[in-house]
């Protein structure tokens, strides 16, 4: 784009060059115009000869006259707000310059639902996101690079491992049983973005959103506030994301643009784990405390029949052998280009990303078509294609014993050997031998994914332009396991092998009409539209058992097969319609409407009605402040509708069924499967948000603040059914949630010097309270009950017994007595603290000069809690004896009175003082990371110009490089779990590594 | 390129000469609105009227619930899916049989999941997930029987003879029936739901009722099904694997048993062990369990499973990492030392109930992989022990070591020595303890007698016995939270 407005003036010249004209004298005043991106003239640029002083401002017209300009001069033309641009001094045919913009000024084109909006006339609350300096973090899917980049989106990596699911959250979670995650349109298409893994990795989920090439996108806008994401009505609750990729632009030449990179990656610590010695003393130690004799403890002499005395165990470490230092590769090439009736983009990429944890690894190719072509001058069709072949070496990452590589490796006790009596191989404590793991593990998913969009465009009338399209989301999912007899899983059933087929389709139809109309200072458009969408999805499933021997992998050789197959579908009928108006770039009004239709609901709920309005007073605009020139920008907004959501409950969600499956002697047999509720609906979410714009010295330091309170009304849930009725729960509107919350946003632009040093600074931070207003019954969720829904906390809070200290006396672990019973009881857990931040934001600062470019990113986050279940199991007190590690922290126990410590003395486990759920564990989730640091150098023109012309960019780029944390586990931001309910709960997770790259970025 | 660049053109020129006329069209706005307006607004009807069937999309893997049981092939499989809820993983696939085990005495917790130990240690909390989950498969298996209970009478089908209509009827009043004795046993007193439940609103709201009546409905049930059952003369290939009046008869003497009507637990046991055509003490010991056997003529009620379509996952808890299972719990070194040395160390004797890799010791009666072992509800080794104890307490001495020592010769030991009652009563009670050592026995039988209290102790006070108000278990708090008519056992 910006290449392409650079271009056209010499364009243009080039054209006039071929007509001979006089030599003018070169002490003749040279002149020219400098027009806005409007074509409007643009007062006080400065027009400066480079490489002397001279210099002059334009006028009120945007016209400059200098003298002792020599022909073919380089002018320089800056403003603030607009890039600035050189251009050759030529009097043949006179001199317009337009100048374009910089990135994040008012007149910022943003997408918005079923349109664009110049960034001056926006309601909503939409951030836009230039995804260009984070595409190279290695994490696999777009989403998790955005951590610490939007104001009020918490983007959470719940493990290490890349390609892996994420947690977005929009500004809070709006559901407990429904999903929180934001609507993802990529180029028009609603795309699912619920993984479409079987196999068990422990709890963990991929990400389909991770199908997507980063280096494809664009922008990327999040729409927040309900005057944004009202227009997608029944999806929109939990906020929208918009991904445009890139296209081509009419008349531009071919551009090429070639990225390489190449990395390493590697856990920035590993946990510090009891020595065998250690663990025995505490197991020894254990066995005396709770009346053990002495005389039989476990570790005494080989000759008093024990295991040997402690300081005889040996040490054995499995941590290094499950992590390594991973490699990345990534390779993009592209091509963009049009002529004046057509344009084109062509992308293609690889990217290879290895888990620290073997053997898990991520591999995405990928091809990118867009086109667009014009058939006439009021018609125009084009086309969006992504193929993508997502192949994965799986890993068990999360929770269980079977194939857990983690656990494997970090919960064996360090002093059993891997090996037996005669040299063999074996697995201990009901985990698997992490070297048999390594190099018998054959878990892995292929995802071919299309997402398409076909549309054409017909201006019927000068002011109304039609538009329909046709969206495509195919995913077909293949997974496949096998375990041979070496390892748990496969061990006893001679082998186990599954393979898994599924395929997600989604159809989307959609035909909008645009109307624009301008009367004097009044301005109106108006969209309304129509839309069909209908997803499926069908998987074939088989499994076998009994493998003549570990030679035979597939489940043809099997000897006990099953199979199953599965189908569901939904389908969304939707019309909607937005009107904004403008009134002399001072007061702009939007209303929107949109009815959804969903098959989910009963038939008597299946419309919802989302419509919502927004204002906003552009009082810079007013005659008032006009001559405020400190003052470059001042904006009110105001907005308020209704949004829904329908996302995370099941198709039939609302239908009483039966199902077969409950077979009994070999015979089908039938059960009550879900109780109906035929009065099922939308989750309404009703929002409002105040925003402020602000902009100074020319918009070098612009401010975004917005206050909104979302209130959640019939709440999608499982109510949770005496199970006297046969069920356990069923799904109803039952819930209210509310979400208020401040965000702030502050971009400075803090050096823009002539020399070429630029300094810009973006800093976002925000605050959310989240809050269950109604919910009859209390929930429990996540291992262990750990995590509690109740009326009056928030959600995701941690339901705990709270230590208070441990006696220095007795060396007893004290507990918060809720109740004042005497008695430690499930009646005295209690809600302490959540999974969310007080606030949490992230501060983003690059440096140009000439050649060089630094960006840094640090995100932070303050206040939430993570239950840190892997030290739960690491400090059992001796008491699980050799089923499990011990971590080097249970060290600290209680051991005599006087000893002041918070471990208490090691006595066992679910007694007392290493309770289940207890708050000992329980940890203060605050981290300030430095998310990335990139270092580029573009080789100068002199150097490139003999290298095709283009531009080349060698860089640098460290991940991860730095977490400040009290959090005592490796990464405040794991969780065993994809699963919404059950985040901050920490257990068998690979923390984000510390990665770097290089690479070099080319385009010619 | 230019080549391109002009087929491209006249590609373009040719689509643009056809699109003309639509683009003649719109200069004439006014009027072509016009003509086009009825189309949209017809367009939008059609689409509104469309819309109610496009958005009706059917579920395929399930039905609705409101047509599920209709004719003789519906009740069968609705039956069925009674039998599927019985033997589930939170019944008597795993977790009620572990609350009869766990807390025996005699089985130690060797994984990590806590809830296993509070049995152990007879320390259960209300929070224990076991608790919660036998809680819910039961009542799960019960709104399943009453399912049926309550439509099969209604249907209308000539396939559904009333010989059919009767068995399974009887069939379901059995399981109800057993489903409510095993209620009373492990709480206490229970809400008695008696109708299948269709809205959310259903069956809940009930307050307890209490031990004794619940017992007296499971009766109810049991006597019910009692005429509705078959009784074939020669028990059929699925006969062990299905309610029969003899299993019904067994179950009764089991529940007089635990309700001290000693009488008719002697009756109702005799009935079945009198049944010498269909069922013996099979010998040796392991022959009732080991290499495969199943619906052995031991054998008075056994589920079944295939072990594919119907799996049962009790293996996994017993069985070690190097045979496919957690070794979540295992035979204690008391349990082993006494399992392993004389007398119990007959060839093919109780000792094959425990195996051992190296060191470690499993329990084996559980073994089948892919899991299909039988769950083992009643067999015939019971009744003897129930006729032994119901005849000791009726001081019919001589009779009861009969009975014992029937049992104790099929395990390959030699005759009980004891001659009081009392004494008798305790070899009864040894007997049981390693007849039935991985069945669910233990746990109940101690606490029907009271001797808990004497045998363990007081897990949260050194030295004290077991506190009486732990020989029931807790209610599950989640459950207390969410119907308010329920109250807790005391002492929890």
């Amino acid at each position: 784009m910006l290449l392409l407005a650079l271009g056209l003036p010499t364009a243009t010249q080039a054209a006039h060059g071929a007509t001979v004209l006089p030599l003018l004298l070169a002490d003749e005043p040279f002149s020219g115009k400098v027009l806005d991106e409007n074509g409007a003239g643009l007062p006080g640029v400065t027009v400066r000869l480079k490489g002397s002083a001279a210099g002059t401002a334009t006028d009120d017209q945007g016209n400059f006259s200098l003298a002792g300009v020599p022909e073919d001069a380089i002018l320089l033309i800056s403003y603030v707000g607009y890039k600035t641009q050189e251009v050759k001094a030529r009097r043949a045919g006179g001199l317009t310059v337009r100048l374009v913009p910089t990135q994040g000024q008012l007149n910022e084109v943003v997408v918005v639902g079923y349109g664009t909006q110049q960034r001056k006339n926006l309601i909503g609350a939409i951030a836009k996101v230039d995804p260009s300096d984070t595409k190279t973090l290695p994490v696999g899917s777009f989403d998790a690079q955005l951590q610490g980049k939007v104001p009020g989106v918490q983007i959470s990596s719940n493990s290490g491992v890349p390609g892996q699911a994420v947690n977005v959250r929009v500004r809070g979670a709006t559901t407990i049983n429904g999903s929180n995650t934001p609507l993802y349109v990529v180029d028009g298409v609603f795309i699912n973005n619920n993984s479409l893994q079987t196999i068990s990795t422990g709890g963990k989920a991929t990400s389909p959103i991770a199908d997507l090439n980063p280096s494809d996108i664009e922008s990327i806008e999040v729409l927040k506030d309900a005057d944004a994401t009202a227009l997608y009505g029944a999806r929109g609750a939990n906020g929208v994301i918009l991904v445009t990729t890139k296209r081509g632009n009419f008349n531009q030449k071919p551009k090429v643009s070639v990225d390489v990179s190449q990395g390493w990656a590697k856990a920035a610590k590993l946990w510090d784990l009891a020595t065998g010695p250690e663990h025995a003393t505490l197991v020894n130690e254990y066995w005396l405390n709770t009346n053990g004799n002495a005389a039989t403890r476990p570790y005494r002499p080989m000759s008093e029949g024990g295991r040997g005395l402690p300081e005889e165990q040996p040490t054995f470490d499995r941590l290094g052998q499950v992590f390594r230092t991973a490699r990345l590769q990534n390779y993009d090439v592209s091509v963009a280009g049009g002529n004046a009736a057509s344009r084109y983009y062509l992308g293609g990429g690889y990217t290879k990303q290895e888990s620290i944890l073997r053997p898990i690894d991520f591999q995405r190719a990928n091809f990118k078509l867009n086109l667009d072509q014009k058939l006439s001058d009021k018609v125009q069709i084009g086309v969006s294609n992504t193929f993508t072949r997502t192949y994965r070496n799986e890993g068990r990452a999360g929770d269980g014993p079977a194939g857990g590589l983690l656990q494997a490796a970090l919960h064996t006790p360090t002093l059993l050997s891997p090996y037996d009596e005669s040299g063999r191989l074996v697995s201990r404590a009901s985990f698997d031998n992490v070297q048999l793991l390594i190099d018998n593990y054959d878990v892995n998913s292929t995802s071919l994914r299309y997402i398409g969009n076909l549309y054409g465009d017909v201006q019927l009338l000068p002011n109304l332009k039609f538009r329909t399209s046709l969206g495509v989301d195919f995913n077909s999912y293949d997974e496949k396991e096998y375990w041979n007899t070496l390892l748990i899983a496969g061990a006893g059933v001679g082998g186990l092998a599954t393979s898994s087929n599924a395929q997600y389709t989604s159809l989307l139809n959609e035909n909008t009409l645009t109307y624009r109309q301008q009367w004097g200072k009044h301005r109106v458009g108006v969209v309304v539209g129509q839309g069909l969408q209908a997803d499926t999805y069908h998987r074939t499933f088989a499994q076998g058992t009994g493998f003549p021997n570990n030679s035979f992998r597939e489940i043809s050789a099997a000897s006990v097969t099953s199979s199953t197959e599965n189908w569901t579908g939904y389908r969304l009928a939707s019309f909607f319609g937005r009107v904004d108006y403008n009134f002399d770039d001072r007061y702009l009004l939007n209303v929107s409407f949109r009815a959804d239709g969903s098959s989910r609901f009963g038939a008597a709920n299946q419309w919802g009605y989302f419509p919502s309005v927004g204002a906003a007073w552009r009082v810079k605009q007013e005659k008032f402040l006009q001559d405020a020139r400190w003052l470059s920008d001042l904006k009110l907004r105001a907005s308020y509708g209704l949004t829904g959501n329908q996302n995370g409950i099941g198709n039939f969600a609302a239908r009483g069924l039966w199902s077969g499956g409950a077979n009994y002697l070999g015979v089908a047999g039938i059960a009550p499967q879900q109780l109906g509720n035929e009065n099922l609906k939308w989750e309404q979410t009703s929002q409002a948000n105040v925003g402020l714009d602000l902009g100074f010295l020319d918009n070098r330091i612009t401010l975004e603040f917005n206050a909104y309170y979302k209130y959640t009304k019939n709440g999608l849930i499982q109510l949770t059914e005496p199970a006297t009725t046969g069920f356990s729960s069923y799904w109803s509107n039952a819930v209210e949630i509310s979400n208020k919350g401040l965000e702030f946003a502050l971009n400075t632009v803090n050096l823009r010097s002539a020399g070429g040093l630029n300094w810009t600074t973006s800093f976002n931070i925000a605050s959310n309270v989240n809050n269950i207003e109604k919910l009859a019954t209390p929930i429990q969720f996540g291992s262990r009950n750990l995590i509690l829904q109740q009326q009056g906390t928030p959600l995701y809070s941690f339901w705990v017994y709270k230590q208070l200290y441990v006696d220095p006396q007795t060396g007893n672990a004290v507990y918060d007595d809720v109740n004042k019973d005497g008695k430690i009881t499930a009646a005295d857990r209690q809600i302490v603290g959540s999974i969310w931040p007080k606030f949490f934001g992230g501060l983003t600062n690059t440096l140009t000069y000439k050649g060089f470019d630094a960006s840094v990113l640090v995100s932070f986050q303050s206040g939430n809690k993570v239950y840190n279940h892997n030290r739960f199991f690491g400090e059992g007190g001796g008491a699980r004896d050799e089923a499990r590690v011990i971590f080097a922290s249970n060290l600290a126990r209680w051991q005599k009175p006087g000893d002041v410590t918070d471990v208490p003395k090691a006595d066992g486990i679910n007694v007392n003082n290493y309770l289940d759920g207890g708050s000992r564990w329980l940890e203060d989730g605050s981290f300030i990371r430095l998310r990335n640091v990139s270092l580029g150098y573009t080789l100068p023109e002199s150097v490139t110009r003999h290298l095709l012309g283009g531009t080349v960019r060698l860089y640098a780029q460290g991940t991860n490089l730095v977490l400040l944390t009290k959090y005592t586990g490796l990464d405040p931001e794991s969780a065993s779990s994809s699963d919404a309910n059950q985040q901050g709960i920490d257990l068998g997770t690979p923390p984000q590594p510390r990665s770097w790259q290089v690479g070099v970025n080319a385009t010619f | 390129m230019s080549a391109t660049t002009f087929r491209q053109r006249a590609a373009i020129r040719r689509q643009a000469a056809q699109l003309r006329p639509a683009v003649q069209l719109s200069v004439f706005s006014i009027a072509y609105l016009k003509s086009i307006a009825p189309f949209l607004g017809m367009a939008l009807v059609l689409a509104l009227g469309a819309c109610s069937s496009y958005l009706d999309v059917q579920p395929r893997e399930s039905i609705a619930d409101n047509a599920t049981i209709v004719d003789q092939q519906s009740s069968l499989t609705a039956l069925n899916g009674v039998y599927s809820a019985l033997g589930s993983s939170g019944y008597y696939g795993t977790s009620f049989q572990s609350i009869g085990y766990l807390g025996g005495g005699d089985i130690q917790w060797t994984g990590t999941q806590s809830q296993v130990q509070e049995f152990v240690s007879h320390n259960v909390r209300s929070d224990n997930s076991t608790v919660s989950t036998v809680w819910s498969s039961i009542y799960l298996t019960i709104n399943r029987a009453n399912h049926v209970l309550a439509t099969v009478p209604t249907v209308t089908d000539p396939l559904l003879t009333s010989a059919l209509r009767n068995q399974y009827l009887g069939e379901a009043y059995f399981i109800r029936g057993l489903a409510y004795f095993d209620l009373a046993r492990t709480f206490g007193g229970v809400p008695l739901i008696l109708q299948p439940t269709r809205t959310a609103t259903d069956n809940q709201g009930i307050a307890r009722a209490s031990q004794a009546d619940t017992y007296a409905q499971a009766l109810r049930d049991l006597d019910a099904a009692e005429p509705l059952l078959p009784n074939p003369t020669t028990l059929g290939a699925n006969d062990r694997y299905r309610a029969t009046r003899k299993a019904a008869w067994a179950l009764k003497a089991r529940l007089h048993l635990y309700q001290g009507n000693w009488a008719l637990a002697e009756d109702y046991a005799t009935r079945v062990i009198n049944d010498q055509a269909n069922y013996q003490l099979v010998a040796p010991f392991n022959a009732w369990f080991a290499n495969n056997a199943r619906g052995t003529r031991e054998s008075i009620f056994e589920i079944f499973y295939n072990g594919t379509t119907e799996v049962n996952g009790h293996r996994g808890n017993w069985q070690p990492t190097a045979n496919g299972g957690t070794r979540q719990w295992a035979p204690n070194a008391g349990l082993v030392a006494l399992l392993t040395a004389a007398p119990n160390n007959t060839p093919n004797g109780r000792s094959t109930l425990i195996a051992n890799l190296g060191t470690t010791w499993y329990g084996n009666l559980y073994y089948r992989n892919p899991g299909s072992d039988p769950s083992y509800v009643l067999r015939l080794a019971e009744q003897y022990l129930i006729r032994a104890e119901a005849r000791a307490r009726q001081n019919k001495l001589a009779d009861a070591l009969a009975d014992l020592n029937a049992v104790r010769t099929r395990a390959g030991l030699a005759a009980s020595s004891a001659t009081t009652q009392a004494a008798v009563l305790q070899a009864i009670e040894e007997e049981r303890r390693l007849e039935f050592a991985l069945e669910p026995h233990r746990w109940f039988d101690l606490a029907r007698t009271g001797r808990a209290t004497a045998v363990f102790a007081d897990p949260l006070s050194s030295g004290a016995p077991l506190p009486a108000f732990r020989l029931l278990l807790p209610l599950p708090i989640s459950q207390l939270q969410v119907d308010a008519a329920l109250a807790q056992n005391t002492g929890y």
